[in-house]
């Protein structure tokens, strides 16, 4: 299987301070690619990279077969964007700004941006400018999907939208995807969007990739441990640990992740008893694996 | 794509078109007043070709708000979302920028028309006293290629980054620093002359401004 | 029918989703030959990834409840007698599971699920 986009070995530095280091990013064709990270993290600089706006100063960027920004026009043709912000010109209707965008793209489909306009409920005589921010995002991605498309990227497309709104964007991102099999590149803050849409999750921190595994294996490697009678000091562990805390007179709380049910025989043999393992969420997990994360790069660093 | 273009840059501009349209059809024909008698003698001749004259300098005036104004608005939605947009579409920055300025050079086409209709116009209803002779389609190449100087300048600046802009302005800033340190030094080093009789000289791209615009003329 | 999906729990969103299906065809709500919801359908109405609708009904044919005709979507499979019953079986036995795992962490005894689940249901008939 191909991926749609690939980047490897990375390496972005606009100016003094931020840079993206070292960035190896694979999304599978057809897959729905969740992009979790914390503010300044990188994501929307990674998402600019992909679309050909900013030239890396080192590393290979591969979307659709094609060079990144050397091909850009081409690629361009077949990649749905929906930024964070509108882009669009406030001074024109939404039938014009959808008239504009139709001429750009062979393989526009007219009908389906009619669809779209009646299933979000939008006046195509408003003027853009005059638009709600919900009504604005939804023009937004009318466009990316009446685009027709084989990818799409989404910078936080429903970021300060309320839930219907929401509701309404990701049904219609969703139908898209189920017929006509594109992938999704999707960054969001809204974790528990992310968990029952993405197949793949990546998450970054402060310009570096922490982690790109399936969904799965996140959800349900990740768990908290009531672990009781364990040494101080403990020798290669078959589980990622990434957090050791005190938790009563008598049990430690183990935050874990890649963890496997056969992974319980680990305990006798240190001489500890395994006493729960208790789900984490999508969030706490993102929130512990961060936390081992940056630990692990001062301890590095030290 | 081009229809698409030219119609939003039509949407952006269609005041100032219509204001530079109105303006250009009727410079010619107010610059021309009182103009209908036949029997004109030498003095009033002269009259005519200083009021033609006076009312002219506007020529240079109007191509040159024209140009700017439609390269403006060519640009102002783009600079708003920081090109976001255009960078977008799936085709070369070059070709967009081709298909912005051919669209706004398509809509300056209208005023310029406009000044040859008024010019035939006021020549045609007029009786010229003996020895002038009337100009209507030079006067109307003249503002045709000023438009087009004003328009491909300010079309080129409104395009360019603001990087690139800093640069031209740079390197201005270093010539008349050149010129200024030459000076105190009272080194016979002049830049600065020579390059404005370019620019603004008889044989240089602005050239076009200067000079008389007249719709008679001996 | 879908109400509870939850993206946080443990079991993965297509287990959930297959089990519903399950309940409501071992309860009879669904028919032999009923059309299930299209993969695109549903995907967009529970706003889940197409691929865990897909996965869902997969293991529900792997089960033998529907069967996916491709192109013309997937149906609800003539169960053999006494099917339901065991199926209905099955869920009864994880509900009481569930119910008595959650007792033992609570701390609550037998006897005293017991008299609670009479208590209710004497409430109910009153």
């Amino acid at each position: 299987m191909t991926n749609v986009i690939e980047i490897d070995s990375l390496h972005y530095r606009p100016g003094k301070g931020f840079a993206l280091r070292d960035l190896s990013i694979h999304v599978p064709a057809g897959a729905i690619y969740g992009f979790l990270g914390p503010n300044g993290s990188g994501k929307t600089t990674t998402i600019r990279l992909v679309l050909g706006l900013l030239r890396p100063q080192s590393g290979r960027i591969t979307v659709l077969g094609d060079r990144m920004p050397d091909d850009a026009p081409k690629i361009l043709a077949r990649v749905g964007y929906v930024p964070e912000q509108p882009h669009l010109d406030p001074t024109l209707t939404v039938n014009e700004i959808v008239r504009f965008q139709a001429a750009f793209y062979p393989t526009w489909d007219g009908a389906r941006a009619a669809q779209l306009l009646r299933q979000f409920d939008l006046d195509g005589e408003r003027l853009f400018g005059r638009l709600s921010k919900g009504q604005k995002a939804k023009v937004m991605i009318l466009l990316a999907l009446a685009q027709q498309g084989d990818l799409l990227v989404l910078d936080e497309p429903t970021d300060g939208l309320d839930p219907v709104v929401r509701r309404d964007i990701l049904a219609a991102l969703l139908e898209y995807v189920s017929q006509r099999g594109a992938a999704v590149f999707i960054s969001s803050h809204l974790v528990h969007e992310i968990e029952r849409i993405c197949d793949w999750i990546a998450v970054m921190d402060d310009g570096r990739l922490v982690t790109e595994v399936p969904m799965e294996q996140l959800k349900n490697g990740t768990k908290r441990l009531r672990v009781a009678g364990a040494p101080a000091t403990l020798g290669p562990t078959p589980f990622a640990l990434f957090a050791r805390e005190p938790a009563t007179a008598a049990a430690e709380t183990w935050v874990v992740g890649e963890w496997k049910p056969e992974m319980a025989g680990y305990f006798p043999g240190i001489g500890a008893s395994l006493q729960d393992v208790i789900d984490l969420d999508l969030e706490d997990g993102f929130v512990e694996l961060l936390r081992s994360f940056r630990g692990s790069r001062r301890e590095g660093s030290a | 794509m081009f229809r698409v273009m030219l119609y939003t840059q039509w949407k952006w501009s269609r005041l100032i078109i219509l204001l530079g349209t109105v303006a250009a059809f009727a410079l010619p024909i107010i610059s021309m007043q009182g103009a209908a008698h036949a029997d004109r003698n030498p003095l009033e001749a002269q009259d005519l070709l200083r009021t033609v004259q006076s009312w002219g300098t506007l020529y240079p005036v109007l191509a040159a708000a024209l140009g700017l104004f439609v390269a403006m608005a060519a640009w102002a939605p783009d600079h708003r979302g920081r090109h976001v947009h255009a960078l977008t579409l799936p085709l070369p920055r070059w070709r967009y920028m081709l298909l912005r300025c051919a669209s706004g050079a398509v809509l300056l086409a209208i005023p310029a028309a406009a000044v040859l209709a008024g010019a035939l116009l006021a020549t045609a209803t007029a009786t010229l006293p003996p020895g002038l002779q009337s100009y209507p389609f030079a006067l109307a190449t003249h503002f045709v290629l000023a438009t087009a100087v004003a328009y491909g300048v300010f079309f080129a600046v409104s395009a360019a980054t603001a990087r690139t802009a800093g640069i031209i302005l740079a390197a201005v800033g270093a010539l008349i620093a050149v010129q200024v340190v030459a000076g105190v030094a009272n080194v016979d080093f002049d830049i600065v002359s020579p390059l404005t009789m370019i620019v603004l000289g008889p044989a240089g791209p602005f050239a076009i401004f200067t000079g008389r615009w007249m719709l008679v003329d001996v | 029918m879908f109400e509870h999906i939850d993206p946080r729990s443990s079991t993965p969103l297509y287990a959930q989703i297959a089990a519903r299906f399950r309940v409501a065809i071992a309860a009879g709500e669904l028919r032999t030959a009923a059309l299930l919801p299209s993969v695109r359908d549903l995907a967009a109405r529970l706003r889940v990834n197409p691929a865990t609708i897909a996965q869902a009904y997969r293991e529900l044919e792997g089960e033998g409840f529907v069967e996916i005709r491709h192109g013309a979507g997937t149906y609800v499979r003539e169960l053999a007698p006494g099917r339901r019953t065991r199926e209905r079986a099955r869920q009864a036995k994880a509900l009481a599971e569930r119910v008595l795992a959650d007792a033992r962490r609570m701390g609550v005894t037998l006897e005293e699920l017991r008299e609670a689940i009479d208590g209710v249901l004497g409430a109910k008939t009153t």
